[in-house]
């Protein structure tokens, strides 16, 4: 379950991509657990998320917002687009002490300002060394870049490129283009908003 | 995964949701390469077919072994987890399961976007054995073993294709080079690509001593990346 760590991107554009997970670990912390996922989609909804999700039920783009809240389970789910967002959910988590462990991805930098904000270290990190192998069989990088903001891989290349080509014929806009690729990634950590604009710049050129 | 040719009328909409590429038409009716398709079911929960063509049936094994590895609604039988891999260290702050002083890796076949046949992860399972590594006993790859001090998978399974799939090890961070230049060798005979991660436990100060470590050796790594920020409870010693 790596499925938030290798998200490609320029550091501009993934400056505007951060995912929050909350779960229990299996065996340890685990019942009872559904209520305190619950909670934390609650303060995360609270400050605007662009996703939410939780993978048996699927995510905002799916469903609407209140039932992925209620169906809350094994893990969740909660993408946002700046720091300030991710801060403040930190500190609302600081505060609800649902003993759930918390993970944050995106720009280790970035994140640990938000994290000092909250008053919080990091513990542990898990860095992304790439792509290795006949990467000669992969689709290109600005492809990629939308791909692989569903690490599961339920975002097809094709499906992308047949939304670039949408926006290019004017018979999509960037942001309903990113509505269509967004229920597929079940597990809600999917950034509509960050497709939306890496399609917009394919189909201008 | 099939689609009843009675119901197809040729709309082609799904041809471009399958992350696989493995549906096209034939004879005015939108077909699936079996030996292609990873049952993932995203043709099917996509509901992109007017008709409701698509009907999935769990395959036998060692077919179902797709299934499970290619739909992360699916849990993992044994792991209760949903998806390919293992809470890794998103608890690691409850269950200890990464310590000071050790690197958990994972190399993820197929990933991302191309899929992968089991013969690929056997063959590098089988080099990371040979250099003492500890698989990782709750990684649904690891069940598929047949011998896990040599990392051989069961023969059954390696002509299967999944989306992804991860190897999970673990090995005292003295080890990273030669482990690090065991993957660059065998990464060249493998068929498909995987993403490499490395994960760390931070020192008190807050430093990563593995980041240090890859800078050193100069092994690039992705701006990007993921952070357990502590707040699982009860707290492990680590």
């Amino acid at each position: 379950m790596t499925h938030t760590l290798h998200r490609r991107g320029t550091r501009e554009s993934l400056s505007e991509d951060y995912v929050m997970l909350c779960l229990p670990a299996v065996g340890v912390n685990n019942e009872g657990h559904a209520p305190k996922l619950k909670k934390f989609l609650e303060i995360a909804t609270k400050y605007d998320p662009v996703n939410i999700g939780t993978i048996k039920l699927g995510n905002m783009y799916s469903h609407s917002k209140e039932e992925v809240v209620k169906a809350a389970e094994a893990v969740v789910h909660a993408v946002f687009v700046n720091q300030g967002q991710v801060a403040d959910v930190l500190k609302d988590l600081e505060k609800a002490d649902l003993g759930m462990s918390v993970v944050v991805s995106g720009i280790f930098e970035k994140v640990d300002e938000c994290l000092k904000k909250a008053g919080l270290k990091h513990h542990t990190a898990n860095f992304s060394l790439g792509i290795w192998g006949k990467t000669e069989r992969l689709p290109s990088n600005e492809i990629l870049e939308v791909t692989t903001m569903c690490g599961h891989a339920m975002v097809a290349a094709n499906l992308v490129r047949e939304m670039v080509k949408e926006i290019k014929a004017g018979t999509k806009t960037p942001e309903d283009a990113a509505k269509v690729l967004a229920p597929q990634c079940a597990c809600g950590i999917f950034n509509p908003a960050r497709a939306a604009k890496l399609m917009a710049a394919m189909a201008a050129k | 995964m099939k689609i009843d040719p009675e119901l197809c009328i040729a709309c082609e909409a799904c041809l471009p949701y399958c992350p696989m590429a493995a549906i096209s038409m034939k004879d005015d009716v939108a077909v699936i390469d079996d030996d292609e398709c990873v049952e993932c079911n995203v043709c099917l929960k996509s509901k992109v077919c007017p008709v409701d063509a698509f009907a999935f049936e769990m395959p036998p094994y060692p077919r179902s072994v797709r299934h499970v590895f290619s739909d992360p609604r699916t849990e993992h039988k044994e792991t209760k987890i949903a998806g390919r891999g293992t809470e890794e260290m998103k608890t690691n702050e409850v269950t200890g399961r990464f310590k000071r002083g050790w690197v958990g890796m994972g190399c993820e076949f197929g990933r991302p976007g191309i899929g992968t046949r089991f013969r690929d992860v056997d063959k590098v399972a089988q080099v990371l054995a040979k250099h003492g590594v500890e698989f990782e006993s709750k990684n649904p790859v690891t069940f598929l073993m047949e011998n896990r001090k040599t990392g051989k998978l069961k023969p059954e399974v390696l002509n299967e294709k999944v989306l992804s799939a991860i190897i999970e090890c673990l090995y005292p961070i003295e080890k990273l080079e030669e482990i690090m230049k065991a993957l660059k060798e065998v990464a060249k005979e493998v068929d498909t690509v995987f993403s490499v991660e490395v994960i760390n436990r931070a020192d008190p100060d807050g430093s990563y001593p593995l980041r240090k470590k890859l800078d050193q050796m100069g092994i690039p790594y992705y701006i990007n990346g993921k952070q357990n920020v502590g707040l699982g409870r009860p707290k492990a010693d680590v």
